[in-house]
C-alpha cells in the first residue's frame, strides 16, 4: 500500500480537494456531515499511518487508546475529588511516552522508539491540556467521540498547531451560517495557496537550492567564517517558510472543514524584541507553554509564597520554560542550548523594558531605534537558530574527523 | 453579493491555475523539433537537467555526437579539452558532455535508461575517476542531487527482476529512503524483491512517463549554462593545423602561465578559491585513502551491463593523480596500482578492450590541471586515444557479462 505524508505533493492536495468537496458543499447549506468527516479523516491517517510506516500506525492506536483510558479515569476522580498529587501523577503518566521517545535516540545512538510516530508530541500538548482543564473545572463533561475527533483531526495531526479541546469542540459542534462559512473558506483557500508560495518556492529555494552549497563552503572553510554567517541566514528563512508554509496548508484545510484552528505564525521576523518574537513565532506552541507551564509555575510560586521578588519569579518561569522547550525538541546539546540562549534573550529583554520604563525621558524612541531593535532582535533570532541547527555540532565533528 | 459569485471569487483562480498547469503538462501540442543550435548547447552545458533529461540527448544521438560520460573533469574546458579541439579540427564527432562535480557510476548508469535506442552499435567515451571508489560508494545527497524520476520510470516499464536490475534497486533503495511510498517507490521495491509489477503498477507508469515525457521536453532545454564563447574563445588559442608536438608545447606554456600562484602545478583560480584556505588541513591526509574496496565496482558493472546492452563500443579513460599533489596529501601510489589492476580485470574480463590508462603521467608537468583533474597536456594525451577510436573503424566489440561483480566479494576484494 502506498503511504502519503501530509502536505508532501501535488497528489495529497488534490485528494483533499476531492474528498473535501462534500464537506464544503454540505456546508454551503448550513449542514454537517460527520460521518463523512469522520470517514475521510480515518482515510487520510490510514495514508499517512499505513504502508511503510504500519508499525507506526500501530504506535498511535495503541497511545491514543492509553491516553484515552487515562483522560476518563482523570475525569472520573476529579468528579469527585481534587488532590494536587494526583493531578501530577496524571499529568506525568500522560507524558511518559513522549518522554520515552525522546530519550531512546539519546540512549541509543540515535535510534527512534517503537512506540514513536510522527506528531506523538502534538497529540501530547492536547492531552496535557484537557487534563489541567478538566482539573480546573473548565471541561466539564467527557465526551468519547469528541475527544477521538480532537486528537485525531488530521489536518493538525502532524505538526500542529495546536488547538484547545473546548474551542474545537465548539467549533466541531456549532454550524456557520452561510456567509460566515463562505469567510472561512475563502481564507482556508487563500491560505493554501499561500503556503504553497511559502513551502514550494521560498522554502524550496533557501532550503534545497541554496542550503546544501552553502553547508559545504562552511564545512570547507571550519570555524567561523562568512559561509557560516550565509548558512545562520539561509537556515532560518528556510525554517520560517518550510514551517510557516505547512502551518498555513493545516490551518487552510482545517477552515475549509469549519474548523477554525489557530494561527501559529504573524511575521515573526517584524517583532521588535525577544517577547514580542515568541508572540509572533510558532504561537500555538508559545501560547501552550505560557499558559500551562509558564503561568501555573508562577501561580504556584505566589500561591506557596515560596519566593518573593516578582521579578525572580518571571526570571525562573522563562527558564523552566525554555529549558523544557529545548528538552522537548531532542535531548542534544544545542536544543538545550538554544532553550538556554532563549531564556536568557527573554530575561535581559525583561530588564531593559523595565530600564527604559525608569529612564522614559533620556531613551530616545524613534523610526531608527524601531529599526534597529527589529534589526537586533532578527538577528539575536537568526543566531539562536544557528545553535537549534545543529550544524555547529556537525562541524565540531567535521574537524574532529579531518 | 451571491453565493455564486462569492464560490467564483474564491475559486476562479485556483481553476484558472489548475487548467493552465494541466493544459500545460498534458496537452497534445508538443514543441518543435529541438534545434540544432539547443543540441550544440546542451551538449556542452552539463547542466543537470540535460543530464536527467531524455529529449536532448536522444536528439543529439541521432546525430554526430559522442557522449563522454565523466564527472568534475569535464568542466575544465581549456584549449585542449575535448570540446575544443573536435571543433576546431572539424572533426567527424562532437562531444556531449555527460557529467558534473558529484556524478559517479550509478548516476550515470540511470541517466543511461534515458536514452533508448539511439546509441546501439555506436562509440562513447568514459572516464573513470579513481576517487569514485571509496567505501560507500556515492555520497547519497550527491546522488539525490540528479535523482533520476524520470529514468526510473522509463527503467521500471522494462525493468525484468534479474541480478543487475533487482541491484539496482537495492542500491536506489539504499541512497534514498523514503518518508513516503507512491506506486513509483512501490515498483521499485517490487523489483528489489524480485517480483513482476502489476498491470495496475504497469499502467499508473504509463501515465506518468508521458506526463514525464512531457515536463522533460518542455523544460530541459530551458536557461542552460552557454558555454559556446568559451569554446570558440579557446579556439582562438590552437594553431590552425592539428600537429601534436605544437599543441603540446602550447599545453605547456598554458598550464606554466596559469599556475603561478602555487608550487604543486594547480590552476591559480582552483587554488585561490578552493585550496588555499584548506590545503595546510590536507597535507597527508589522504595517507589512508583506499580505492579497493568499494560498492562502486557493482555500480560501475550497471554501467558496464547498459553498454553491453546496447553493444556500445566504449573507450574508458583512468586519468593520474598530480603527483605533486599526491605526495603533499599522502595519497599511496601503489594503491593506485592496485585500483587499476582491479579495475582493468573487470574490464578486460568481460570484453572491454579499450583502455586508456593514464595513472603513471602524474608526473608530467601540466598534465593535469589541478589536483585530480586532466588538464592542457592531459587533455592533449586523452585526444591520442579519443581521435582514432571515434574517428577509424573499429572491431565489433564482444562482450561476456559475469554477474559475479555485483557480488560482496568483489567489492571487497583485495587486489
Amino acid at each position: 500500500m502506498i503511504n502519503m505524508q501530509p502536505y508532501q505533493n501535488p497528489t495529497y492536495f488534490m485528494l483533499i480537494a476531492l474528498t473535501l468537496l462534500p464537506i464544503v458543499i454540505a456546508n454551503l447549506y448550513e449542514k454537517k456531515i460527520y460521518w463523512y468527516q469522520t470517514l475521510i479523516s480515518f482515510g487520510f491517517l490510514l495514508l499517512s499511518f499505513g504502508g511503510i510506516k504500519w508499525h507506526q500506525g500501530i504506535a498511535l492506536i495503541v497511545y491514543v487508546i492509553f491516553e484515552i483510558f487515562l483522560i476518563k479515569l482523570y475525569f472520573n476522580y476529579r468528579a469527585k475529588s481534587n488532590n494536587s498529587w494526583i493531578f501530577y501523577l496524571t499529568v506525568f503518566v500522560a507524558i511518559i511516552p513522549l518522554i520515552i521517545v525522546k530519550v531512546t535516540p539519546a540512549i541509543y545512538g540515535g535510534q527512534v522508539s517503537i512506540i514513536g510516530f510522527l506528531g506523538i508530541s502534538y497529540i501530547t500538548f492536547k492531552i496535557v491540556g484537557m487534563i489541567m482543564e478538566i482539573r480546573d473545572g473548565a471541561i466539564k463533561e467527557f465526551r468519547l467521540g469528541q475527544t477521538i475527533q480532537f486528537l485525531l483531526f488530521f489536518p493538525t495531526i502532524s505538526s500542529g498547531p495546536i488547538d484547545r479541546y473546548r474551542r474545537f469542540v465548539g467549533d466541531y459542534n456549532n454550524q456557520l451560517s452561510r456567509k460566515k462559512y463562505l469567510d472561512l473558506l475563502e481564507k482556508g483557500v487563500w491560505y493554501i495557496f499561500l503556503g504553497f508560495l511559502y513551502k514550494f518556492f521560498i522554502a524550496y529555494f533557501f532550503g534545497t537550492l541554496l542550503m546544501p552549497q552553502v553547508a559545504q563552503n562552511a564545512l570547507a572553510r571550519g570555524g567561523i567564517s562568512w559561509w557560516l554567517v550565509a548558512y545562520m541566514y539561509v537556515y532560518s528563512m528556510d525554517l520560517f517558510f518550510d514551517f510557516a508554509g505547512y502551518s498555513l496548508f493545516a490551518v487552510g484545510t482545517s477552515y475549509i472543514m469549519g474548523i477554525v484552528t489557530p494561527m501559529n505564525f504573524n511575521r515573526p521576523f517584524a517583532a521588535a524584541n525577544i517577547k514580542e518574537f515568541w508572540n509572533r513565532w510558532h504561537m500555538s506552541l508559545s501560547f501552550w507553554f505560557r499558559d500551562y507551564i509558564y503561568m501555573r509555575l508562577v501561580f504556584f510560586i505566589m500561591k506557596n509564597k515560596l519566593i518573593k521578588s516578582r521579578i525572580t519569579i518571571a526570571n525562573l518561569g522563562y527558564l523552566t520554560l525554555f529549558l523544557i522547550m529545548g528538552f522537548w525538541h531532542g535531548i542534544t546539546w544545542y536544543y538545550i542550548v538554544y532553550g538556554l540562549f532563549h531564556a536568557c534573550a527573554i530575561i535581559v529583554c525583561d530588564a531593559w523594558l523595565r530600564f527604559k520604563k525608569k529612564h522614559r525621558q533620556q531613551i530616545p524612541s524613534n523610526r531608527f531605534t524601531k529599526a534597529f531593535a527589529i534589526f537586533l532582535t532578527f538577528n539575536t533570532v537568526c543566531f539562536s537558530f544557528l545553535i537549534f541547527s545543529g550544524f555547529l555540532n556537525t562541524m565540531m565533528f567535521h574537524h574532529i574527523m579531518k | 453579493m451571491s453565493v455564486f459569485k462569492r464560490l467564483f471569487l474564491i475559486f476562479g483562480p485556483v481553476v484558472c491555475a489548475a487548467i493552465i498547469v494541466l493544459g500545460f503538462l498534458f496537452s497534445p501540442f508538443r514543441p518543435d523539433k529541438i534545434s540544432q543550435s539547443t543540441i550544440q548547447k546542451a551538449a556542452l552545458s552539463q547542466s543537470p537537467q540535460v543530464f536527467k533529461g531524455m529529449a536532448v540527448k536522444r536528439a543529439a544521438f541521432r546525430e554526430n555526437y559522442v557522449p563522454f560520460f565523466g564527472s568534475s573533469e569535464l568542466s575544465r574546458i581549456d584549449a585542449l579539452h575535448p570540446s575544443v579541439l573536435a571543433q576546431k579540427y572539424h572533426r567527424s564527432y562532437r562531444p556531449f558532455l555527460l557529467g558534473t562535480a558529484g556524478t559517479q557510476s550509478i548516476t550515470q548508469f540511470w541517466q543511461m535508461q534515458g536514452f533508448g535506442n539511439e546509441l546501439n552499435n555506436k562509440k562513447a567515451v568514459f572516464i573513470v575517476s579513481p576517487q569514485w571508489f571509496v567505501k560507500g560508494g556515492i555520497d547519497a545527497a550527491a546522488f539525490n542531487y540528479f535523482y533520476p524520476r524520470p529514468e526510473i520510470v522509463s527503467w521500471l516499464l522494462k525493468a525484468k527482476p534479474t541480478t543487475e536490475n533487482r541491484y539496482a534497486a537495492e542500491r536506489l533503495l539504499a541512497l534514498n529512503p523514503k518518508d513516503s511510498t507512491d506506486e513509483i517507490d512501490d515498483s521499485v521495491l517490487r523489483i528489489a524483491a524480485g517480483q513482476r509489477l502489476t498491470n495496475f503498477q504497469k499502467t499508473y507508469l504509463h501515465l506518468v512517463k508521458n506526463e514525464l515525457d512531457h515536463e522533460d521536453q518542455l523544460f530541459s532545454t530551458i536557461s542552460l549554462n552557454n558555454r559556446e564563447a568559451l569554446i570558440k574563445k579557446r579556439e582562438k588559442e590552437l594553431p590552425k593545423d592539428y600537429n601534436e608536438a605544437k599543441l603540446d608545447k602550447i599545453g605547456y606554456e598554458l598550464g606554466k602561465a596559469n599556475t603561478t600562484n602555487n608550487s604543486l602545478d594547480i590552476d591559480n583560480n582552483f587554488w585561490k578559491h578552493k585550496l588555499k584556505p584548506v590545503y595546510k588541513k590536507l597535507a597527508g591526509e589522504q595517507k589512508n585513502f583506499s580505492y579497493i574496496k568499494s560498492v562502486e565496482y557493482s555500480d560501475f558493472q550497471l554501467v558496464l551491463n547498459e553498454f553491453a546492452k546496447h553493444h556500445i563500443n566504449v573507450l574508458f579513460i583512468i586519468p593520474p593523480i598530480n603527483e605533486k599533489w599526491a605526495n603533499y596529501t599522502g595519497l599511496s601510489m601503489s594503491m593506485i596500482q592496485d585500483f587499476n589492476n582491479k579495475i582493468t580485470y573487470q574490464l578486460k574480463s568481460q570484453g572491454f578492450t579499450h583502455i586508456a590508462n593514464l595513472t603513471n603521467d602524474g608526473t608530467k608537468p601540466y598534465f593535469m590541471q589541478d589536483t585530480i583533474h586532466l588538464g592542457w597536456r592531459g587533455w592533449l594525451a586523452v585526444d591520442q586515444y579519443v581521435n582514432p577510436f571515434l574517428t577509424k573503424k573499429q572491431t565489433k566489440p564482444q562482450y561476456k557479462m559475469n554477474n559475479y561483480f555485483y557480488t560482496k566479494k568483489w567489492q571487497n576484494l583485495d587486489y
